[in-house]
């Protein structure tokens, strides 16, 4: 099938990759030219694992590069939007990139196209896409609206997308239904897994994965209501763990205990100084808005971020218990990105706890294996980035090491 | 190995009968006199699937006797205190029972005991345990004390005994550890005959988990609040679901889907009840309170829990209009399914509050009926779902018993008065029963009027619309 992806950061790119790889014909379009330009010459601007192997195998074949929305979307049968929606200062999703891709799509609509939903989004965005496609005069049976909400974590983003616990899609018709079940057939039937050269199965893997077929509207709360409960469960285990400080429990031998009940499950039960990253904290501020704009203060999740903001306050504070005095102090930082495989230091505690560690006059050396650049630009010369651990530990009163989620 | 288990309430009682059928030799105390003579000669206390066939072979065997604590304590070198820990008025654990126990076992005992608390206790209650031995033993007495917190879950109570998941023993010695993983080795090994089923394969190996004492007691805690958020959780995205028009059954399904949540525990409905998930939900927060932590995440669980009866009530409202003088059916009692149960079922707060507007409820349950008439004796009960039907406005089922899947609905439709069914588990099948021409209401999923129903309401008055859908999308 031909599919057009629009926007090609991090979901964009990785979607457009993997289609490319189960056989569809895939234009990625982004309005930046210069990104276009660096793709098409085999640059590769994030680190994830396999993708440059995949780029490599598609780019200029099944995969290609454009900045022209209108044509990318003439020669599709469906199209994916994959652009960010940031948040907002009152804490929803910025949907105007949404939109103003929506109103791009609606003057390209030269036969039946379905139009999907790949970022993440707040629940009746599916309906207001319709509405401006239909307000640019396009014909209301020319064009369904999907919802397929991705599951890729950073760092495994690539076999997150082969091997994922499962497809959702929201679809209200049963034509739309019929055109994504068939983009995600390869995986669906099996087949793609019997190619010598599909991307290696990961352990705990359950394939074919099974698919999920609901409302768009459904599919538009599920991504929002996943994230908020594993953010939850997050902050639950460190709210944990500060009991466990102050009686003198052992936080991890909680963990076991409670991790060994499959009801509950073992994963994302890592004490830590809290999550961070581009989806958790921006997708449970964009949930928390969604349930207000409909009239429902969603208090738990209020809880799950102030969990959140504590673990940096009283990791700080055991700085200031193990070293009493900061300023002037010389302090090593282990890891910068928000979690480990990633470069990624958007909401990273690591940054945020670092940045606090600066105000209160500490001098900072830090190391991250992938991340170092990214930080560069935000600290600039108020850190001083070493090429290991061991360079960054030199002289230092104490470190301290990103715990990976 | 001879064992003393001190308390037959559900976990002294379970807990007893399966170490009988395991192998040991048990002895099970209990301090309320009518219960004990009750057990000394048969009959069984409460409703819980297989135990009464158990106990009825290891007595049989000779293997289990019930008697006072004394001869409980003078039993066994292991000593098993499960005697009911219920909240105070402030929400602390009332843990007089215990204190109870360990005074008698400084006062009676003689040589080594492991005390084990297997009750669930706030955290440091093992070391208080501790503590009081050492100032009020006499004879000499030598001991440990662990923690071995039960996993039980009504209605499969000794299923769970028998085939966990996991053991947690927390323990300060060495000696209480390895008397500990003797006890439970044929569980361990799943090396026991299963009085359940007789030829069923080998299970799972348990994990066998050994931590101190602290963190052991913390562990029972922690399990059950996380899975009253997971419960509470999962209401809160019904009620967004419903105000949207979504449904969270698909919802609960991509979610449960994702193998770092898992699908147990994300059915929505009238909330938790029983006698576990409301007070170790308020215990944790109790004793986090007491730590100087405020586990405000936990409070915001048990308000969410506390409005699902409210919200269900709201329901009826929307149907009903009126409430006063109508008659309706409630379907289910137990706070859940297999058990004859009561305390704390949100059916209680359910019908007290339809009774506060002036209904009239007539009630089914197949077993918490008897144990219902004491908490609530101003209501209709009914031999059966059909005769609790009759000639009412609206079924409001409340218990996920099996039985109510199996409704002949014709038959229903014959006696009763409108056919309104409110779902407050979402166990019923919408399209079978909107197939009999019933309207139904269920939780985080639009309610589903019947062929009929929806042909009058183009020409007529609306009958029953999804009010709450309409208007979000204003252009």
């Amino acid at each position: 099938m031909r599919i057009a992806v629009v926007g090609s950061g991090y979901v964009g790119l990785v979607a457009g990759a993997c289609f490319a790889d189960i056989g569809h014909e895939v234009i990625l379009v982004d309005n930046d030219r210069q990104k276009v330009a660096a793709l098409t010459q085999g640059q590769v601007p994030i680190h994830e694992k396999f993708l440059p192997e995949l780029l490599e195998r598609h780019r200029g074949h099944r995969l290609t590069f454009s900045g022209d929305l209108h044509a990318a979307v003439e020669a599709s049968d469906a199209v994916f939007i994959a652009v960010g929606t940031p948040s907002t200062e009152r804490g929803d999703a910025d949907l105007s990139y949404v939109e103003s891709v929506a109103r791009g799509i609606s003057g390209a609509i030269n036969r039946y196209k379905v139009v999907v939903e790949k970022s993440t989004v707040p629940v009746y965005t599916s309906e207001w896409i319709r509405k401006i496609i239909l307000r640019n005069a396009a014909a209301p049976d020319s064009f369904d609206v999907a919802s397929n909400p991705e599951f890729m974590r950073e760092g495994t983003a690539v076999s997150d997308f082969f091997y994922t616990d499962r497809i959702v899609i929201g679809a209200d018709s049963e034509r739309c239904t019929a055109m994504l079940r068939e983009i995600y057939a390869p995986l669906t039937d099996g087949s793609y897994y019997q190619r010598p050269d599909a991307i290696p199965r990961p352990d705990r893997a359950q394939i074919p994965p099974p698919m999920v077929v609901t409302s768009t509207k459904s599919a538009e709360l599920l991504k929002h209501a996943c994230n908020a409960f594993l953010a939850m469960k997050i902050s639950f285990i460190n709210a944990v763990a500060s009991v466990c400080e102050l009686v003198g429990a052992d936080v991890h031998q909680v963990c076991l205990g409670i991790g060994t009940d499959s009801r509950i499950g073992s994963r994302f039960l890592n004490p830590g100084i809290g999550y961070g990253g581009s989806c958790f904290p921006k997708d449970l501020r964009a949930f928390r808005a969604v349930a207000r704009e409909h009239g429902y203060e969603f208090r738990l999740l209020d809880e799950v971020m102030l969990i959140n903001e504590d673990q940096r306050r009283r990791f700080l504070h055991k700085v200031h218990s193990a070293l009493w005095t900061l300023r002037g102090k010389r302090l090593a930082v282990l890891g910068l990105a928000f979690k480990g495989g990633t470069d990624d230091i958007r909401e990273s505690p690591a940054i945020l706890v670092t940045q606090m560690l600066l105000q209160e006059g500490c001098q900072v050396a830090a190391y991250d294996p992938a991340a170092k650049e990214r930080a560069r630009e935000v600290f600039g010369s108020a850190v001083e980035f070493a090429d290991n651990p061991y360079d960054a530990a030199r002289g230092a009163d104490c470190h301290r090491w990103t715990q990976s989620l | 190995m001879k064992l003393s288990v001190i308390g037959a309430g559900y976990v002294g009682l379970t807990t007893a009968a399966c170490l009988a059928q395991i192998g040991h030799d048990v002895f099970c105390s209990e301090s309320d006199v009518e219960k004990l003579a009750k057990l000394q000669s048969g009959i069984m206390p409460f409703f819980e699937p297989n135990l009464e066939d158990v106990i009825k072979g290891v007595c049989n065997a000779g293997r289990l006797t019930f008697g006072s604590t004394e001869e409980a304590i003078a039993w066994g070198t292991v000593i098993f205190i499960c005697v009911g820990t219920p909240p105070l008025a402030n929400g602390d654990a009332d843990l007089s029972s215990i204190e109870n126990a360990a005074r008698t076992i400084a006062k009676r005992a003689s040589g080594y005991r492991l005390v084990i608390e297997k009750s669930t206790v706030p955290v440091q209650t093992g070391s208080q345990l501790r503590k009081y031995l050492a100032a009020n033993r006499t004879n000499g007495l030598k001991y440990d004390v662990a923690s071995n917190p039960e996993f039980l879950r009504e209605g499969s109570s000794v299923e769970d005994f028998l085939h966990p998941e996991r053991i947690v023993v927390g323990v300060d010695s060495p000696s209480a550890e390895e008397i500990l993983r003797e006890i439970y080795q044929p569980v361990i090994s799943q090396s026991f005959t299963c009085p359940i089923h007789p030829n069923c394969a080998k299970r799972n190996e348990p994990v066998f988990l050994v931590t101190d004492t602290g963190s052991a007691e913390l562990i029972k805690h922690a399990s059950n609040s996380f899975l009253a958020m997971k419960i509470s959780f999962i209401n809160m995205v019904a009620n967004l679901c419903e105000t949207v028009g979504a449904d969270v059954t698909k919802v609960a399904q991509g979610m449960g889907l994702d193998s770092r949540i898992g699908p147990s525990f994300l059915n929505p409905g009238i909330g938790f009840g029983g006698f576990c998930f409301p007070k170790d939900v308020q215990a944790f927060i109790r004793i986090a309170e007491k730590a100087g932590c405020d586990f405000a995440l936990l409070r915001e669980v048990e308000k969410i829990n506390q409005g699902r009866i409210g919200h269900l009530v709201e329901k009826v409202r929307n149907e009903l209009w009126v409430i006063r003088g109508k008659k309706i059916a409630v379907w289910g009692l137990a706070f859940k399914p297999n058990t004859d149960d009561v305390r704390f079922a949100p059916s209680i707060a359910l019908i007290e509050s339809l009774l506060s507007e002036g209904a009239k409820v007539s009630a089914y349950d197949p077993e918490a009926m008897d144990k219902a008439k004491a908490v609530l004796p101003n209501i209709t009960y009914c031999s059966d779902p059909y005769k609790a039907a009759e000639g009412t406005e609206a079924i409001v089922v409340v218990t996920e018993w099996d039985e109510f899947r199996r409704i002949a609905w014709t038959r229903i439709k014959s006696v009763i008065e409108r056919p309104l069914i409110i779902d407050g588990r979402n166990m019923l099948d919408a399209k079978v029963v909107a197939d009999q021409g019933f309207q139904y209401v269920s939780v985080g999923r639009p309610s589903v009027i019947p062929a009929e129903a929806r042909s009058a309401e183009r020409e007529g008055p609306v009958l029953a619309a999804q009010d709450q859908t309409a208007g979000a999308m204003a252009d």
